[in-house]
């Protein structure tokens, strides 16, 4: 039988079955080199907070209230620190700046401040009144959830506490989602670009007109900043909104 | 808001299709090549047609591809992904450098496709085929955390295809052209879908190198009730539609062996990979 052989460039001659075989052992190596698990970074920084967590409209003179403070770090995640509480008039509100336990003296306008004590300090505050009662603050807790990519995601959302005690998340008769998605779902979290350490509520099965959402008991108005809409399949943020 | 099994399929025939006209081969002749494929992805064309990113998927597959002539005027074609992979990557944090999801992979063999390929007519230089092509769903429809990792689409489809095609010079260089067009019915809810495509191919060095250009176009129907909906977490999407390009070089080592490298991409879609697709092989040409 005839031989055949190809002679490369840089002079060394090969028998054609070698030549095949070392072609196709090349392919194979390349593909499967490139078929490895790699890695996917996500940009999911976002700027450390610090939230009093039931902060009040008012206090009543001379009741003392305990306040809470919550500290996400720097992607969005609960987080333990020192925090230290402050009065910015004494006169009026007397605050322990270990505890946070406060205690209404005098009539008129208080603001607390908390500070954490980490590396770099994050700093909140509230406004009150001291008054006859003390009153708690329940915002309208309320949004717009937009895309964030090219598919249809638009309409408005609001937070309220259900009959039965728990929190409800209500979507309005503008609400409208693409349906083109696979595995849509729907979180609370604090970090708009991740949902680590999020909260689902729910596969999306409405993508048009008013519905709603039970959240899970435990959760609270001020625990959660932003309402994500998140195609879990292929890890992608689809849209969302600030819960203002 | 992403899928692309078939879309897949159809990326690798843009890439694997022997070096021929569209007539079949003579009796006893054949051309099969054994290839590697791989796209891996980090965009996609969403429903409304723009680009938005998702994390990486790779999907590569090594194959056999076959064209055998029956008859001089039938041959059978066999498509063969033998040995499929489907992967995620892992997502870090870029903050904490915490695994945020881990990387998952399937492997298994992909959905294979038979065809029957008729000359039916030829007429000095015009030479008209049909082809009959059975989808046959032997990869894995369903698999991995959230059933999104598939080799397969799950559903047994049938395509008709017409094609035709006529010779050309340009200088002294000769080659071929066809266009194509054909009918894919899908079950299990999946839109029927219309294919229009050609490619041409130009031989130089003696018909040792070739050169081969190709388009498909693919659009759906919008006759099909399946929903991604329907299907926890299946990226399996319905109404895929795209128009892509792609390219292969062919170098005939000898007479009968060569090898091959293919790229191709979409360059218009909705709901598919917004990446290009690569592939090489080695191919046997029996003429």
């Amino acid at each position: 039988m005839r031989s055949i052989y190809i002679r490369l460039s840089v002079g060394i001659i090969f028998p054609l079955p070698m030549l095949i075989i070392r072609c196709a052992f090349l392919v194979l190596s390349a593909v499967l080199l490139s078929s490895c698990i790699g890695e996917d970074i996500v940009q999911d920084f976002v700027s450390p907070e610090l939230r009093i967590e039931n902060p009040l409209q008012s206090l009543g003179l001379d009741e003392s209230y305990q306040f809470e403070a919550l500290y996400l770090n720097n992607v969005g995640k609960p987080e333990p620190v020192e925090v230290r509480w402050f009065s910015e008039d004494t006169s009026v509100l007397s605050i322990d700046e270990l505890t946070g336990t406060a205690i209404a003296l005098s009539r008129g306008q208080a603001v607390v401040v908390a500070n954490t004590l980490t590396e770099s300090p994050v700093t909140t505050f509230i406004n009150l009144q001291i008054t006859d009662e003390t009153v708690s603050l329940n915002p309208e807790i309320s949004g717009s959830i937009t895309s964030s990519g090219s598919y249809r995601l638009t309409g408005d959302f609001s937070l309220r506490q259900s009959s039965q005690g728990s929190l409800e998340l209500l979507l309005a008769d503008n609400y409208e989602a693409s349906s083109s998605l696979p595995g849509l779902y729907v979180y609370l979290t604090n970090n708009p670009n991740s949902i680590n350490g999020a909260i689902e509520i729910g596969r999306v099965i409405v993508f048009n007109g008013a519905h709603s959402y039970d959240l899970p008991a435990g959760v609270s108005q001020t625990d959660y900043n932003y309402l994500l809409y998140w195609c879990k399949p292929f890890s992608v943020k689809v849209g969302g909104g600030t819960i203002n | 808001m992403i899928r692309n099994a078939l879309f897949i399929l159809y990326f690798i025939f843009l890439t694997i299709p022997g070096l021929q006209g569209q007539w079949v081969r003579e009796q006893g002749k054949g051309y099969y090549k054994l290839s590697a494929w791989s796209l891996v992805s980090d965009q996609h064309y969403t429903d409304t047609g723009e680009i938005d990113p998702n994390a990486t998927r790779g999907y590569f597959n090594v194959n056999f591809y076959g064209e055998y002539g029956i008859t001089d005027a039938w041959e059978v074609v066999a498509y063969i992904p033998f040995f499929s992979r489907t992967y995620q990557n892992e997502q870090i944090s870029g903050t904490t450098s915490e695994v945020l999801r881990a990387g998952e992979s399937l492997n298994s063999l992909g959905d294979v496709d038979i065809s029957l390929r008729h000359g039916l007519f030829r007429q000095g230089p015009v030479v008209l085929a049909s082809t009959l092509k059975f989808g046959i769903p032997t990869g894995n429809d369903s698999a991995g955390s959230d059933g999104s990792f598939q080799t397969g689409d799950g559903e047994f489809n049938q395509t008709v295809q017409l094609d035709v095609g006529i010779p050309f010079r340009i200088f002294s260089y000769t080659g071929y052209s066809r266009a194509y067009l054909g009918f894919n019915n899908r079950n299990k809810g999946f839109s029927d879908e219309l294919l229009v495509g050609g490619e041409a191919g130009l031989n130089f060095l003696k018909r040792r190198l070739w050169l081969v250009g190709r388009m498909n176009v693919v659009e759906s129907l919008q006759n099909g009730s399946h929903s991604v909906q329907s299907n926890q977490g299946s990226i399996f999407a319905n109404n895929i539609e795209y128009i892509s390009l792609g390219a292969e070089v062919a170098w005939y080592l000898t007479e009968r062996w060569g090898i091959s490298l293919a790229y191709g991409g979409a360059v218009r879609g909705r709901i598919i990979y917004a990446n290009p697709t690569y592939s090489a092989g080695v191919f046997l040409d029996i003429r």
